[in-house]
């Protein structure tokens, strides 16, 4: 169908936005016969979901200040006066850097639909806390969080009796499910898991911030059935693809690879793709829509299935995006012989835990710390000759903002190694400086003999999209991106209904998302 | 050269074919991954996928090769294509001299969207339809003028295009699809140019450069659930 003019063709489905959801829609329909035209207003790929080089993240921002709709707000850049940032090209900073569980249904899609294979999969490494000292002369430390029995058993930085509540929660939450546990839970399940944690195991309040931090929730009130559901996906995810992790993280700027990847595959299956192209105006007749775009073409559907990107109930996150210039290494040890070297670190800032203004956060901060490995920075080589250091980027997240801070030490010429810190929390009226004072806390936790610098920041609050999905006439809207600081799979679900109503009943469900190598492959090759 | 019998370190590469429609991309790659050439080769809708394996003394490259559409005409794949490509492939038709322009234009867009690093190579395809073609007369490039043999259709002096490709720092090849000319001295030349650190999966003892190993132990593999009784990672 490429050959002729877009406007000839009777489109099956026009798919408007190749943030994740469109993407894999496109993955889906790949091996389809139908005909697909894949549209972005966006001069780039992802949407909600996309990795941006510092040039893209600049003129993000710029066109968030002049246009101010949608899911992002209140985006700024800071670059302290520090030199040491490499090649603007060299960094590709994550809109969404969702970790994925390795039991997550979307990675078996990726699987079964031999996407994978694009991917490069790396590990996220442990969950820690950040602990404030109860001396004020000392230093704030991260304690890492055992999550596994075996971690319980060993671990020094609990008491035996917590270990022995702690040992018996994750054996009841390897089993919550069943019929006699449910039993024990039904009550608490729309009531917070905190409260079901004090009821029935008793925890202080240091062991639910633990349990509450695995599930990264990020108003902290997580339900009793949400949370240990989440939990019990932690739980089982650990070991399932190696030792040592639970958690995967896809390599050059996570669900944006995946999205990209997606869309590559929709290329190659024939798809037409546009980008700068969006919807400027649309006719619905009985069996087909007339829509035109933006780019000026005019185009005729059977289908439009678009991403919904107003502004839903739930509440605003804001996240800050660093660039530092440290390879904050002590966070990115193997724990397990034999386990990958994790290019992920979590670290959760309780609520209470951070003060500003004399006022503490309300909500937990949680900061995704990504070694040069994650390919979103350099890895701080400066030349043949000397010695090669690594990078960091860290991004924090919080319901409210979120930013970015880029920071590479040295001349151009000389930087040094760097990581990116993602930090996110719940949006409040002091969110941004409750993040700015998170990222402060958590670099000198790290290290507080020689604090990481920070080179570049990037902060912006997102709000919650719509949940669910909507189905008017030819028209389907698919629901917004998720805020979840994990790979939220219910969102798949939206996805196979697009799908189902592209290809008909006919289709076997069974078909969704399962495809033959399109090259023979040896497996050798990453063995 | 290294204990044969010793499995060598392998590495993927991906690498973008850019370039006018009709200069033969997808030829090239069928040459080289198929050792095949197709007359009247139907136009590649939008995109193509192929692996080949390249065998250097030392190590081995896996290309994953992402053949973009020459036709495309909204430019909205090749962006897709070129992010975190390690290696490009422009080629133009030296029969074309409007080729030469689109490939030029393909190098600058390189220049300013793609990874800092990216190995870029000039390719001038169709060497077959010129009188320097015979047999396997090697394509020196130093400046053996063009013959002017009837039945020469070149447009491009070899001049001209290394000229260009030396002032951007490009390999540069000229090739035949069609005979094979030159198409495998392409791929390993780019194998060879990429730098050992920019290599994203390196296997196996040989990968002896710290930086290659800690990738190497960074990947995961999901190749299938591990099984649990399996032991995993650890020879001990």
């Amino acid at each position: 169908m490429a050959m002729g003019s877009i406007g000839d063709t009777l489109w099956d489905v026009v798919i408007c936005g190749t943030g994740l959801q469109q993407s894999l829609l496109a993955l889906s329909l790949s091996r389809s016969s139908k005909n697909i035209l894949h549209i972005d207003p966006n001069d780039y790929y992802g949407g909600a979901e996309a990795a941006f080089s510092l040039q893209e993240t600049e003129s993000w921002v710029d066109r968030l200040a002049t246009e101010d709709k949608g899911l992002f707000r209140s985006a700024s850049i800071t670059k302290p006066d520090v030199a040491g940032l490499s090649f603007p090209r060299a960094y590709s900073l994550a809109l969404a850097p969702q970790l994925i569980h390795a039991r997550s249904e979307l990675l078996s899609q990726l699987v079964s639909s031999r996407a994978y294979r694009q991917v490069e999969f790396l590990a996220v490494g442990s969950f820690y806390i950040f602990k404030t000292p109860l001396d004020p002369e000392q230093q704030p430390s991260l304690v890492r969080i055992p999550s596994t029995r075996e971690d319980v058993f060993s671990t020094t930085a609990i008491s035996a009796k917590a270990k022995r509540g702690l040992m018996k929660f994750l054996k009841f939450v390897l089993d919550y499910d069943s019929p006699d546990q449910r039993d024990v839970w039904k009550y608490f399940a729309d009531k917070s898991l905190m409260d079901f944690l004090q009821e029935h195991f008793k925890m202080d309040a240091e062991l639910k911030t633990y349990i509450i931090t695995l599930t990264l929730s990020l108003d902290g009130r997580i339900s009793t059935e949400d949370g240990l559901f989440i939990i019990h996906r932690h739980l089982t995810s650990m070991g399932h693809f190696g030792p040592g992790f639970a958690a995967l993280y896809p390599k050059w700027g996570g669900i944006s690879e995946i999205a990209q990847v997606a869309c590559r595959a929709g290329a190659v299956g024939g798809a037409v793709y546009m980008l700068g192209a969006g919807i400027k105006s649309m006719a619905t007749a009985a069996d087909e829509i007339e829509l035109e775009l933006t780019s000026g073409d005019k185009v005729k559907t059977k289908l439009l299935v678009r991403g919904d990107d107003s502004v839903g109930d739930e509440p605003i996150i804001s996240r800050l995006v660093a660039v530092v210039g440290s390879p904050l290494k002590s966070l990115f040890e193997p724990t397990i012989e034999g386990a990958p070297t994790p290019c992920v670190a979590v670290v959760a800032l309780p609520a209470g835990s951070l003060t500003t203004s004399g006022e503490a956060n309300t909500y937990p901060v949680y900061v995704f710390a990504h070694s040069s490995g994650t390919g979103e920075c350099p890895n701080g080589q400066t030349s043949a000759l000397t010695i090669t250091t690594s990078d960091i980027l860290i991004v924090l997240s919080s319901i409210k903002p979120f930013c970015i801070i880029h920071n590479m030490l040295g001349a151009k010429a000389n930087w040094k190694s760097i990581g990116v810190i993602y930090l996110s929390t719940m949006a409040t009226s002091n969110s941004k400086e409750i993040l700015s004072r998170a990222l402060e806390s958590f670099l000198s936790a790290v290290d507080h003999n020689q604090v990481p610098q920070c080179l570049y920041q990037l902060y912006y609050e997102q709000a919650a999209g719509v949940k669910q999905s909507r189905l008017d006439g030819l028209t389907l809207d698919l629901p917004g991106p998720s805020l979840s600081l994990s790979m939220d799979d219910s969102l798949l679900q939206h996805v196979r209904e697009a799908w189902k109503k592209v290809v008909g009943d006919t289709v076997d469900d069974a078909e969704y998302m399962v495809f033959t190598d399109r090259e023979p492959v040896d497996d050798d090759d990453y063995e | 050269m290294a204990d044969t019998n010793a499995p060598k370190p392998s590495s993927s590469v991906k690498l973008v074919l850019l370039g006018e429609a009709a200069v033969g991309k997808s030829s090239l790659v069928l040459r080289f991954v198929n050792n095949d050439f197709q007359e009247n080769k139907e136009p590649t809708i939008g995109a193509a996928f192929l692996t080949q394996k390249c065998n250097l003394p030392t190590r081995t490259i896996k290309f994953e090769i992402w053949d973009t559409a020459g036709q495309e005409r909204f430019a909205s794949l090749a962006p897709m294509y070129y992010r975190n490509a390690q290696a490009a492939l422009v080629v133009y038709d030296l029969t074309k001299p409007t080729s030469l322009i689109k490939a030029k234009h393909w190098v600058a867009e390189l220049q300013r969207q793609a990874s800092p690093g990216i190995v870029i190579a000039l390719v001038g395809n169709k060497l077959d339809l010129t009188s320097d073609s015979a047999g396997s007369a090697e394509v020196s490039g130093d400046g053996d003028d063009t013959a002017e043999d009837s039945g020469d259709a070149r447009k491009i002096s070899t001049e001209e295009a290394k000229t260009y490709a030396e002032e951007e720092g490009l390999l540069f090849f000229e090739t035949s699809a069609k005979t094979g000319h030159n198409v495998t001295e392409v791929f390993t030349a780019i194998a060879n140019a990429i730098p050992e650190t920019s290599l994203k999966s390196a296997r196996g003892p040989g990968a002896s450069h710290a930086g290659v190993s800690r990738t190497e132990e960074q990947r995961v593999n999901l190749n299938g659930p591990r099984d649990a009784n399996a032991k995993e990672g650890c020879a001990c």
